[in-house]
Order: structure tokens, then sequence, then C-alpha cells
């Protein structure tokens, strides 16, 4: 038998819409940055050559060192987006759920 | 002897040890000595954290690998660095909303707390202990040579300072220590890279170009495949600084250190950021090395080969850049480093024991603060002394081997197990414990098999298992044992735990939600 707060909690629809916010927006960034990750290693392993072609014609930086920094600052920037997010879009929900969890519990102590 | 590099070793030591008294005078209860009060801002634990990851195998042994392999070393920066990212994105919050002390915590919420406590803890042991040994006889060994100090009396000064921080100072002494570490080596990172980068007028592709001309191996280096060129190495060193860093016991405990999620959130964040920033560094300062080490006889042997090793690369470079002065401060700075992981990594496997396993599996979770630090302190101390045994033991061992089997087993171990139990419902005792015990002998056994251990530590001609790294087959193994065990468990207590997810959900999505209302 769950907890009376723990059921308030369940039936509130702010709570539901946190979770699914917070799995889409981090599934879907650790998915983005993971897949490049893993496409980077597979092309280091099966396209050796693509990856160490200059990134422009007359240049020497290759592909490689091109997209590894990159993929560095993609990371950082999703990460930024996220904390983003989190403070201005997910906080502000947790506190909401909290709120209508503190005056449900304060209306049934007085009934 | 570098005098300016023993003076600032020296004013180092002086001032943690005046971090690590002041330290103790404010470590009173079990909070303060595993968690610092849980008071630690999310800058600093940021830094703190970015000093954990930042150790001496990161500084030395990736910017050795750009010495000697060039772009495959950039497989080692992105994971290295997405590694952050899954602990952001799927751990940190949840974590400091679910645990107390350790990750342990947070695996045995819901199930059941002896035997899942016992099994976390053992795999945090198992991590905890063979990294330790890495710091310590890769402290000896660079010690030798940057102190001329005989291995086992840097063995010695390496343990007694870490049993002295973690003893007396418990987490708020290791987190200063790892914060100062943190600030000086991201500041000695900045100097190599801008000095190296100065030489080339701020140009990344004339650097590029004057690191090709002077490798021996040429263009190659510049294209992958001069180390690894196999698909399951590659997936594997993949996985294993992806998933085996939010695997990592001291890390993990990091999280406890803050007031709560926000903080929490905050400290990753920073932390990508400083090891982003880092990591990006140490790819200048490995073809700094190339062109101004790898060509300058002052930095060669007799046979053309780098003194110290390649190793030594990252340490070279800086006297190229600042001269005998900022070698001091580089080699200083390099010691700080391996003190700092070291006792973080002593705190980790002390709370393993005293909170784990004394506090809950053999106390069942009634003993009094007093008595769990004294047991904590005890560890330390027994800690410190078995480590130090073992490390003059390992002498001149291939430390990459202890460094490689400890992140195989956090990917390996920890973290199916920590992910599964706060993600997924299903998950019961008996698959935690099946999953679990099949990843820890899983690795341990194809570590055991593989080249480095079969063939270069026991002299076997043949490796039986073809790969060093057994990530990508402890990992999958763990998860299917966990699975399979879990949905097969129709027992009356994986009902009650199945049950208690909606529970332990809510906690980590919003914390404790009795305190918050």
């Amino acid at each position: 038998m769950l907890p009376q707060a723990d059921r308030d909690i369940l039936e509130n629809a702010d709570f539901h819409r946190l979770v699914a916010l917070r799995r889409w927006v981090s599934w879907s960034l650790l998915l983005a940055l993971l897949g490049l990750y893993l496409l980077f290693a597979l092309l280091s392993v099966h396209f050796p050559a693509f990856l160490a072609r200059p990134f422009f014609d007359d240049g020497i930086v290759p592909m490689g060192i091109f997209l590894g920094y990159a993929i560095l600052a993609l990371t950082f920037l999703f990460m930024l987006a996220y904390v983003w997010i989190a403070n201005s879009v997910l906080e502000p929900l947790e506190k909401k759920i909290v709120v209508d969890l503190a005056i449900r519990t304060t209306d049934r102590e007085h009934n | 002897m570098n005098i300016s590099a023993i003076a600032m070793f020296f004013v180092f030591v002086a001032l943690t040890l005046a971090i690590t008294w002041w330290a103790a005078l404010r470590t009173h209860t079990r909070t303060d000595f595993y968690a610092a009060g849980k008071t630690i801002g999310g800058l600093q634990n940021g830094l703190a954290i970015a000093g954990d990851f930042l150790s001496a195998a990161t500084f030395l042994g990736i910017t050795a690998l750009v010495y000697v392999a060039g772009m495959d070393a950039m497989l080692f920066v992105l994971g290295g660095t997405l590694g952050w990212a899954v602990i952001l994105l799927m751990v940190a919050e949840r974590l400091r909303n679910l645990g107390t002390y350790t990750f342990s915590d947070v695996a045995a919420f819901r199930l059941e707390r002896g035997s899942v406590r016992t099994m976390s803890a053992l795999g945090s042991l198992a991590v905890a202990i063979p990294y330790l040994l890495a710091q310590m006889v890769g402290a000896g060994a660079l010690i030798q040579i940057l102190f001329g100090l005989p291995y086992a009396i840097a063995v010695v000064i390496v343990g007694v300072l870490m049993t002295l921080y973690v003893t007396f100072g418990g987490m708020i002494a290791t987190t200063w220590v790892q914060t100062i570490k943190a600030v000086l080596l991201l500041t000695g990172g900045t100097i190599i890279g801008f000095g190296v980068m100065s030489m080339f007028q701020f140009d990344f592709a004339s650097l590029v170009g004057a690191a090709v001309d002077a490798h021996a191996k040429g263009r190659a280096i510049m294209a992958p495949g001069v180390l690894f060129t196999d698909t399951i190495t590659v997936i594997s060193i993949g996985l294993s600084f992806v998933f085996g860093t939010a695997g990592l016991p001291h890390v993990l405990m990091r999280f406890f250190t803050v007031p709560d999620a926000r903080q929490a959130r905050r400290s990753v964040a920073y932390a990508i950021g400083f090891i982003g920033y880092f990591q990006s560094l140490i790819f200048i300062m490995g073809l700094g090395a190339i062109v101004y080490v790898s060509t300058n006889p002052e930095f060669l042997t007799a046979d053309g080969s780098l003194i110290g090793g390649a190793n030594m690369a990252a340490v070279h470079i800086a006297k190229v850049v600042g001269g005998d002065f900022f070698l001091g401060f580089i080699s200083a700075v390099t010691f700080a480093t391996i003190l700092a992981v070291v006792s973080g990594l002593t705190l980790s496997a002390a709370a393993a024991v005293s909170h784990d396993l004394y506090a809950n599996v053999f106390r069942h979770g009634r003993s009094d603060d007093a008595t769990e630090v004294r047991i904590a302190r005890i560890t330390t101390l027994a800690i410190g002394l078995i480590t130090m045994s073992l490390a003059m033991l390992l002498e001149g061992e291939n430390v990459a081997v202890l460094a490689l089997i400890a992140l195989s087993i956090a990917a390996g171990v920890n973290f199916p197990v920590l992910f599964l139990s706060m993600y997924w419902s299903r998950f019961t005792t008996r698959g935690a414990l099946a999953g679990g015990y099949v990843g820890l002998a899983v690795s341990l056994i194809l570590v055991i098999l593989g080249p480095t251990v079969w063939v270069s530590l026991l002299g076997f001609e043949r490796a039986i298992f073809p790969y060093d790294y057994p990530t990508l087959f402890a990992m999958p193994a763990n998860l299917i044992f966990a699975f399979l065990f879990s949905v097969t468990d129709k027992s009356a207590r994986a009902a009650a735990e199945v049950e208690r997810f909606e529970t332990q959900w809510i906690q980590s999505e919003i914390g404790i939600v009795e305190q918050k209302v």
C-alpha cells in the first residue's frame, strides 16, 4: 500500500508531465551524443581514411580531430541546455507538485 | 633533483595538512566524514569531481597516447567526457535524491539490503583497490623520476599522506585537497596549452603540420588505427569510459556532498566544462611534445626513447614551455594529483566497509555515528597499510592493467546494477545479485585470460581471451542475467520490491516528499 503522499503525487498530472519531459530531454540528448560517439568509433575502425583526410581541401588538420573537438563542444552545449531546461522548466514543476501536495495534505488534515 | 619541485611539493603538503587539521576540527558525524556535512557548493564540487577524474592516468597517460599514437587518443578524450554526460543525464540527480553516502544506498533502496549492499560493497572495493594500487604504483615510479626518491619511500609518503587526509579530515579534507589540486592542474594545463599554441602563433594547423613532420610515423598519426584496429576493442574502450565512469565509487560519492539535486546537477555541469576543457588541452600538449620533446636530445635516452618513458611527455613539454621552475610546478602538481585521487579512492573504499558492510549488513543499520566513523578511520588505516604493502610488491608492474581492471569492473558490475535499480521497476534482488556477481566474474576472468595479464604478466605465449578490454562481454552479461533472473522471480519478496518501485520513482524525481512538504 502506497503512502497517501505518494498516491497524491501519482494522481497529479504535473508529476506525469515532469517525468515525461525529463525522460524525453535526457534520453534525446544522451542518445544523440552516444550515437555520435559510436559513429566516431566505427568510422575510426572501418573508415580510417575518412577521418584522416584533411577537413579543408588544402589544410592539414584531419577530419577526425575536427569531428572530435566538435563532439566535445556539442557535449558541453547539450549539457548546458539540459541544465537550463532543468533549472527553468523542471524545477518550477517540481516545486508546483510539492506545493500542490502540501495544499492537499493541509486540506485533508482540516477535513 | 629539481629544487623548485621539492619546494613546491613541501608547500602543497604543508597546505593540505593544515586543511586536514582544520577539517578534523569540523568532522564530528558520519555525514561530516562521508559527505562533508552535505554543504559543498556546486562549483567546488564540480572542481573536486574534475579533480577526481583528471588523475595522473589522464594527465600523463592520455598525453602519452597522443605523443605515441596521435588520433587514436581521441577515443579516450571523447569517452572520458561523454561518461559525464551519462552521469548528468541519468545518474546525478537521482543518486542525490535517493542515497545518503554511497551508491549502495541507491542500489539497495527497495531491494534486500544485506545481500545487495554486500554485492555493491564488493563491487566498490573491487574497483577502488586496483585503482588505488594503480595510482600508488604509478606514483612510486613517477616520484622516483621527479624527485629522485627510492620507490619504497615514495610509496610510503603517498600512503601516509592519504591515510592522514582521510582518517582525520574525511570528506571535508579530501574535497579541499581535490579542489586545490584541480585548480593547480587546470592552471598548469592552461599554461602548457597556451605556451605551445603561442609557439605556433595560435595556429592549430601549424602545430598539427609540425607534429606530422616530427613524428616517426609521419602522416599516419593523423589517422586512426595506430593502436586500435578491431571493432570489439574500440567498442569496449568506449563502453568502459562512457559507463565505467558512472560506476566509479569515489566519483559517485561526490554527489552526496552537495545539499540537493540542483547542486548535484550544477556540479556535473561545471565538471564537464573543466574536464572537456582539460581534455582538449591534452591534445595540444601531446602534439607539442611530439614537436619539441621527441626531437630534443635533452629529453631522450641513448637509444632515442623518451627519458622516463612516454608517460613523461607531459612533464617534459612543461620544461620546454616554462623551464626548470615550471617543470617543478608541474611535477608538484602531478604528485598533488596522485595524492588527491588516492584520498578519494581510500575514502570510498573505507565507506564501502564501514557504512555498507559494518553499519548496514552486520549491524543492520543500528550503529551510532561515533562507532561508524571510528570503524571508517580504522578501515582507512588498514587500507593504507594494505595498499602500501601491495604497492611495494607490485613495483615495476604494468599499472594500466590495474586501472583497466578497475574501469572494466565499474562498467561491468556497478553501473548496470545502479542503472537498473533506478530505472527498471521489475528489477529484483535475485536479478541484482545474479547480474552483479556474473558481471564481476566475467570482468575478472576475461582480464586474467586476456593478453595483458595472461601474456605480459604471466608469461604465456598466447592469450586465451584475445582482447584487452572485457567490457563488451561483462556489461551485457550483467544486464542479461539481471533481466532473466528478475523476470523469472515470482517470489513474494520480488512482488514487494516491484511494488516499492513507485515510492522510489517519486523520490528519485522530486526528493524526499515529507521533507519538502
